[in-house]
């Protein structure tokens, strides 16, 4: 499932096909990243418009997963609260402080960041199944306090942002505005993650992720380790919790603080090669049009076909190619590199 | 008093089990101490309390100067003591340097600093090269040379060796030992555990023995070699090992 | 405090239904360690499969356990080989997703046959049966006692048959067992099969007092990890008792606090478990800590 693509400083200047842990740019990076800036650029059409915003955007949160559960190994499925509360503090303080959205992402992200070290305290000594189902249930107690507590989030009624567009507001008329701001958030969380794998810090995630008896008789502090990974990663998901608030204009507990928001980011990051910087933007960019395309294609003709469809190619992908796109794209690479 | 490391009424429980019993001992700096004894002695957790991957429940572990015994093992790490693992440990979804880049950021925080000290001491012990080959291709003797080339990239002051000649073949056991027995020399003091005698019988200053948690011989390896309790340990009858 | 006494007491019997369905979660749990993420939607099927039978036959759920118990075994049997097994020597992120993949596959499926209606059976018994001050429907009682007789029968399979040695050996260390010349992946499929029949059974227990519909899954999966949870990885004991004592926080918070509340309460207590006791109520020391292909 893992990418075991290794740090390569020694001399190879050409410039490589296939991302490499270390080295800032790729063929495949820059192709990609051309593809996107030209997506963004050029006229879309409305209906594709909405997929680009989505995509970028689930993209990026698939990335600030990955940081925790692809490269600290913490696999959690509780990441929709951090969605939720980044989304609900930008727009309680918009809608009820007039605080504008460009500061409220802010203390959006600092919150959940901040909850994101909390729950890694809390889940601090378990592993594999135990970790998940405790991030699951600690995202439905947000929920439900979300829910319930209705004089701050609107309850199930939900809290809207009006649809004025201003700047100020963070709020845009044209759809194609709202396609570059989604891809400054992918392009943003991609290069911190970039960052964060070719720098001590990430070894020190890996070695937390591969060997915590290890890492530790090396000097790494475990505990530290996995609480900053998640903080960094509960942040960057609430950012972009925020930023889907603003897009949307609607919150409601149930649908932005759902399992199935979880279940997303960590599927995207390991449908695309968990543990890669690639792999969750590949994982987006493949899955997100296709379950949007077969949302409106079938979606209307059987209800549940579409999903029924989506389920079933999951369950082959994970059986069959455990090291997800970026894992299959990277053998393929390597054995084009040989001699 | 230039002991290095100072273990003072150690003692250690499981349960009900003593698995340690009022272990006391100091170690020299520049010794190179050999800890044997059958198996079930004890030897294991003695190393994972000095280390700090256990706390003892009675008695002190004082290490340069500092009381140490209720470090845990990152801290233990950082003031500059290193150990093997008896069963490899590797990192495995990184290469065989960055495994051991790991430990050489504990002295090079830059990235290209750490990978050029990694290579050496891979070089040191032997896996020039493996530099970049994904860890899980190699065998169990090269995991433990890497376990070795992982503790000495921290460039320790004392390093805990367990068990690092299990597995391996004759010709590795001869260059290892000569290759620890070098280490006192590059101001490292070394603590090894082993059960193959030959190699530490000729390279260590000092021996311990350990039986049933208990420290029962600590001198020069042919006086222990001779010393009946050490034999009744480990053969239950009269037989000559020196 | 009659009232007290009429919530506490219906909470046992509730809780030992719930426990019921959480038997096959938690030695599967136990056995393969691996969690099963569409356990739900096996009792969803369990469930149609006994309103279908009820309702084309004439019968009664209890008496279609005949037919839904072995099919579940069956069913269970199919996607351990299909979707399990493949998974199980890779990491553990592959299973949950296998069977969350699984899981949205079956609620749609479900979805796409039967619509999202409600379903529901005719009611069995005609009148509640009284207890003192205290009064329940039939059913709840009778669901009470197939748990109950149900726990004794495991209980007397796992501690004197060898099978259950097995699994009991399988579920402490599976590579050691595998070494003593136990079948382990026999084991594994049929703890899961037998998991899977378990939760068909409940499924008929709860069919008269539960509707069915395609996402009913989602309700009780949640509850039978927190009894897992609590009630320790792969204990039978332990299940029935976590089971009651969900049933009982449930039942006394739904009247005395808000009823929205309600299920924050069980999250809680799961968070509570998993921080200060993480192996269970019963449940084996370290099994917390001891993680998928650590």
């Amino acid at each position: 499932m893992f990418v075991g693509v290794t740090h390569q400083l020694s001399g190879r200047r050409a410039l490589q096909f296939f991302p490499r842990r270390g080295t800032p740019f790729s063929v495949l990076e820059l192709l990609l990243l051309i593809v996107c800036i030209a997506l963004a650029g050029v006229g879309l059409p409305q209906s594709l418009q909405d997929v680009a915003v989505l995509t970028f955007l689930w993209a990026g949160l698939a990335l600030a997963w990955n940081i925790a559960g692809g490269y600290a190994g913490l696999i959690s499925f509780g990441h929709a609260a951090f969605f939720g509360i980044g989304a609900y503090t930008s727009t309680i303080l918009f809608v009820r402080a007039g605080i504008t959205p460009w500061i409220g992402i802010w203390c959006g992200a600092v919150l959940t960041g901040a909850f994101g070290a909390l729950l890694a305290l809390i889940c601090a000594r378990l592993r594999g199944p135990f970790l998940i189902l405790s991030t699951l249930a600690a995202a439905e107690v947000v929920r439900i306090g979300a829910l319930n507590w209705a004089s701050l989030t609107g309850g199930p009624e939900g809290l809207s942002i009006p649809p004025v567009p201003r700047l100020a507001n963070m709020v845009f008329a044209s759809k194609a505005t709202y396609v570059v701001i989604m891809l400054l958030f992918l392009l943003g969380v991609y290069a911190i993650t970039k960052f964060l794998e070719g720098s001590r810090y990430g070894y020190y995630l890996f070695s937390v992720r591969d060997d915590a008896d290890a890492a530790s008789a090396a000097g790494v502090n475990p505990l530290a380790a996995r609480t900053a990974a998640m903080a960094l990663s509960a942040g960057l998901t609430g950012i972009g919790g925020s930023l889907f608030a603003q897009y949307f204009l609607y919150l409601d507990p149930t649908f932005v603080i759902s399992p199935e928001i979880s279940f997303q980011f960590a599927l995207l990051a390991a449908v695309g090669g968990l543990g890669t910087a690639i792999g969750p933007v590949l994982g987006s960019f493949l899955i997100t049009p296709m379950s949007e395309l077969l949302r409106s294609y079938l979606g209307s003709q059987a209800a549940g076909l579409h999903l029924v469809i989506y389920s079933a190619l999951l369950i082959v992908v994970m059986l069959y190619f455990p090291g997800g796109i970026a894992g299959a794209l990277a053998r393929l690479a390597g054995r084009r590199n040989k001699p | 008093m230039s002991a290095i490391v100072t273990i003072a009424d150690v003692s250690h429980r499981f349960g009900s089990l003593w698995a340690v019993r009022d272990v006391s001992f100091s170690v020299e700096r520049g010794e190179l101490l050999g800890l044997i004894g059958p198996n079930g002695a004890g030897k294991s957790t003695l190393f994972n309390l000095i280390a700090g991957a256990l706390i003892p429940t009675q008695g002190e572990i004082v290490f340069d100067g500092q009381n140490v015994s209720h470090w845990r093992s990152h801290h233990i790490a950082r003031v500059g003591i290193a150990r093997t693992f008896q069963i490899p440990k590797p990192y495995r979804q990184l290469s065989v340097v960055e495994n051991v880049m790991l430990t050489a950021f504990q002295r090079e925080r830059s990235i290209s600093r750490a990978r050029s000290l990694a290579i050496e001491t891979l070089a040191d012990v032997g896996l020039k090269d493996y530099v970049d080959v994904p860890v899980t291709a190699l065998t169990v003797g090269l995991l433990k040379r890497l376990e070795v080339a992982r503790a000495l990239a921290m460039r320790p002051k004392l390093v805990l060796f367990d068990e690092i000649m299990a597995g391996l073949t004759p010709t590795e056991v001869a260059t290892m030992t000569k290759f620890v027995g070098g280490l006192p020399a590059r101001g490292i003091t070394v603590i090894w555990v082993e059960h193959v005698l030959y190699a530490i019988m000729k390279t260590a200053s000092r021996i311990m023995v350990l039986n049933r948690g208990e420290l029962i011989a600590n001198g020069e390896p042919a006086e222990v070699a001779r010393d009946p309790a050490v034999v009744k340990a480990y053969l239950g009858e009269d037989m000559n090992l020196a | 405090m009659s009232t007290f006494g009429q919530l506490v007491l219906s909470g046992i019997f509730i809780g030992s239904i719930y426990a019921l369905m959480s038997m096959g979660l938690t030695l599967i749990f136990g056995v393969l360690r691996i969690v099963n993420f569409a356990h739900g939607e096996f009792l969803m099927l369990g469930m149609y499969g006994a309103w279908a039978i009820t309702r084309l036959f004439g019968l009664n759920p209890y008496v279609a356990a005949i037919a839904v118990v072995p099919a579940m075994f069956l069913f269970g049997a199919i996607v351990h080989q299909l979707v399990v097994r493949p998974g199980l020597d890779k990491p553990h992120l592959v299973v949950v997703f296998a069977t969350m993949g699984l899981s949205i596959f079956m609620q749609n499926v479900a979805l796409m046959i039967m619509t999202a209606d409600l379903w529901d059976v005719p009611p069995i018994f005609s009148r509640s049966i009284t207890i003192g001050p205290f009064y329940f429907k039939a059913e709840l009682l009778l669901g009470f006692v197939v748990t109950i007789v149900c726990t004794f029968f495991l209980r007397w399979l796992i501690r004197t048959t060898y099978l259950g040695k097995a699994i009991r050996a399988t579920v402490q260390d599976g590579e050691a067992a595998m070494l003593m010349g136990i079948p382990v992946p026999r084991i594994f499929l049929i703890t899961f099969a037998g998991g899977s029949a378990l939760v068909g059974l409940a499924a008929c227990i709860m069919m008269p007092l539960f509707s069915v519909f395609p996402t009913v899954g989602l309700n009780f999966v949640l509850i039978a990890f927190v009894i897992v949870v609590l009630g320790g990885m792969g204990s039978i004991e332990g299940a029935l008792l976590g089971g009651i004592c969900i049933g009982v926080v449930q039942s006394l918070s739904s009247y005395y606090v808000a009823p929205a509340y309600g299920q924050m309460f069980y999250f809680i207590l799961f968070l509570l478990v998993m921080i200060f006791r993480p192996n269970g109520l019963l449940g084996q020391k370290g099994a917390a800590t001891i993680g998928i292909n650590d």
